[in-house]
């Protein structure tokens, strides 16, 4: 990878598992994935339903942790950690955009960005500072007292953008941001975080199903099986994609482009 | 999250369902107001028997000569005058004995002037106001030397002074009871029920002197119709009584093996079992109340189970954005604190608002003490953390993945 800009390991997986478990019946998810991500990287990670995607993103954003496994974030074992470390080292390292935006009904828009500033026990004051601060650069200051329902779309997917900058995270971590939006707004999400990467460094992983998006990345992780398929350049990823299919044919075309499928 | 915000995030949860949260605070405030009210109703009962037992007089009993068999056939009580002058004299001398009276009653016409009204006349001693807590509205109360001398002088009832002389003064008028001229020394300030003659207002006063030779026929020259005794403290009321029947059996020589030829009946008795009966029902009310409060707090855990249902996508994004598990148990936790904080509030005023009303009827006093207001304040906060700890800690369990899975 030529253009890294430090050496640290911002994230890394080794050999990580995740099974689930209904009536003791083990379900197995991952097996055994290796990755690493230094910080400034810009990543998408594709896959199709039931590759393990959704898991695999969890798992990097801490919401939940391996069945076995190594996985160190920003210096911190993550494995060993308890709900509430793992909640403190999320608002503390981690900014989400989600799919669904996932903004907190009855709180105006100013409120939501700030809130991940209260739960860093930063003061009710400071916080509505830096969300208004973080609100400019997303261009939604005129929107600060309205109520998330009461914006479009890429509006609110924006706000969501200043909530997870807010605390300023080492890692965004992007599940299918542009699944809810039209192709025009999807793209000026799409730019915005791409200029987060190339003008600060943002480190950013991206989940998505859609080639075109996975296009703005630098670096393309395919998950097939609970296993890495590919882990390179994007460009190249995205060609042997598009070349499977045509190898593939024409039936199998929609499970790779499965438009509106849940992640 | 500081304590203020985790508050201010509590109020707007509530306002955002706030026809659910007014249902679910009627509850609470029903509890509250009934615990407060039984309180004050308890408290009510409790003044009011305290102030009929000042008005009795305390820790009294009434020595009377007991009906006895004539030729197998029992006879009215106080048919047959055994007590005496003396009996009361000597009963005065006993050492757990306060004071004793002793009393000559009687119904008479009591006139002035045009005026005239059908009263009953007590004949005692001084010793009779000081037991039983007789205060002077005017003028004086009777003397020892009234009583020695005979005097025709009377002390009236308020009730009495009131009937006969409007607003007129009527110390040092001349009155006539049963044709006879008394000159009126005083007149009494007490109102209410007493154990020997209805309203203590109504009575007409004489020195029992007098009233033997004016007003009333008595058997033997010393008889009298019953003692008024009052012991030293509540404590030894029991210890008076045995002292009084060992005292009086002794004077009339009755032999261990006969019965009494009087009876003591013990008012200290009476004013116990009405105060254990207020007791009672101040416990009883206090449980009906606990009760209703404690249906309240199962309605908060109830719609506290489905906020936390509804919620599970927030609680969900709460987490993913670095709310701890202990964070999301206190959001719930003082929720329902809240709710039933602001219940207590309205509760109280409505206690309060209520008890006031039923003052103003004047059949009833109530008043909301700083008690019943810190108990049910303590209560409503006790409710709030107890019920609605359990939804709490459900939220604090969630799984954040499987939260924001949830819809």
């Amino acid at each position: 990878m030529p253009d890294m800009p430090t050496n640290d390991a911002l994230v890394q997986l080794t050999g990580v598992r995740k099974s689930y478990f209904s009536n003791r019946i083990e379900t197995p998810v991952l097996h055994g994935i290796d990755f690493t991500m230094r910080q400034g990287d810009f990543v998408a990670i594709m896959g199709q339903s039931g590759s393990g995607k959704s898991t695999l993103m969890n798992i990097l954003g801490c919401l939940d942790t391996p069945t076995s496994g190594q996985h160190t974030l920003a210096g911190h074992t993550v494995n060993t950690l308890s709900r509430a470390e793992l909640a403190v080292l999320r608002n503390r390292t981690i900014g989400f955009v989600f799919q669904s935006f996932n903004l907190l009904k009855r709180m105006s828009v100013l409120d939501n960005v700030a809130l991940p500033l209260l739960y860093g026990n930063v003061s009710r004051a400071d916080a509505r500072k830096r969300a208004e601060v973080q609100l400019a650069k997303v261009g939604l200051s005129a929107l600060a007292k309205r109520q998330p329902n009461q914006l479009s779309g890429g509006q609110q997917q924006r706000v969501a953008i200043a909530r997870a900058l807010v605390a300023d995270p080492t890692l965004i971590l992007a599940d299918e941001p542009t699944g809810n939006l039209d192709t025009h707004t999807s793209n000026d999400i799409m730019n915005t975080l791409t200029e987060l990467n190339r003008d600060r460094g943002q480190s950013i992983i991206l989940v998505t199903h859609e080639p075109d998006i996975a296009a703005y990345a630098k670096r393309l992780v395919r998950l097939k099986d609970g296993l890495v398929l590919y882990d390179g350049p994007v460009r190249e990823g995205l060609h042997q994609l598009q070349s499977e299919s045509h190898e593939i044919g024409a039936q199998d075309a929609g499970s790779i482009h499965p438009q509106g499928a849940a992640t | 999250m500081t304590f203020f915000q985790v508050w201010a995030e509590s109020f707007r949860a509530m306002l955002a369902n706030p026809m659910r949260t007014m249902l679910t605070m009627l509850g609470i405030i029903i509890g509250i107001a009934s615990v407060v009210l039984m309180l004050a109703v308890g408290d009510g009962i409790k003044a009011f028997i305290n102030k009929q037992l000042a008005v009795l007089g305390s820790n009294l009993v009434l020595v009377q000569a007991d009906s006895r068999k004539a030729v197998g056939a029992r006879l009215k009580t106080g048919t047959v005058q055994t007590m005496t002058i003396d009996d009361a004299e000597a009963i005065n001398r006993l050492p757990s004995v306060q004071g004793a009276a002793p009393m000559l009653t009687t119904f008479s016409q009591i006139s002035f002037g045009n005026d005239n009204s059908n009263n009953q006349v007590q004949g005692t001693t001084p010793t009779a106001f000081a037991i039983r807590n007789l205060r002077m509205a005017k003028g004086i109360a009777l003397s020892d030397v009234d009583v020695a001398s005979a005097a025709r002088v009377a002390v009236l009832g308020k009730k009495v002074a009131e009937q006969l002389f409007y607003k007129a003064d009527p110390i040092n008028q001349r009155i006539r009871i049963d044709n006879q001229s008394f000159q009126v020394i005083g007149v009494l300030d007490n109102e209410g029920q007493s154990f020997d003659a209805g309203d203590i207002g109504e009575v007409v006063m004489v020195p029992i002197s007098t009233a033997r030779v004016a007003l009333i026929r008595t058997p033997t020259p010393r008889s009298v119709q019953y003692i008024i005794a009052q012991s030293r403290s509540a404590e030894t009321l029991n210890d008076m009584v045995a002292d009084i029947t060992d005292l009086v059996r002794d004077r009339h020589r009755i032999r261990a093996d006969d019965q009494d030829d009087f009876r003591v009946v013990n008012f200290g008795e009476f004013a116990k079992s009405a105060e254990a009966i207020a007791a009672g029902l101040s416990i009883a009310l206090g449980f009906i109340g606990a009760v209703a409060l404690v249906v309240g707090g199962i309605g908060i855990m109830n719609i506290m189970l489905v906020s936390v249902t509804e919620r599970t996508r927030e609680i969900g994004i709460r987490m993913a954005i670095g709310a701890r598990p202990s964070d999301v148990l206190w959001q719930f936790l003082i929720e329902a604190v809240s709710i039933c904080l602001v219940s207590g509030v309205i509760g109280i005023s409505l206690s309060g608002a209520l008890a006031a009303a039923i003052s103003a009827t004047g059949k009833f006093d109530m008043a909301i003490g700083l008690k019943a207001v810190v108990i049910a304040t303590v209560f409503s906060c006790a409710v709030g953390v107890f019920f609605g700890f359990y939804p709490a800690r459900r939220a604090s369990k969630l799984q954040p993945v499987e939260c924001l899975r949830h819809e």
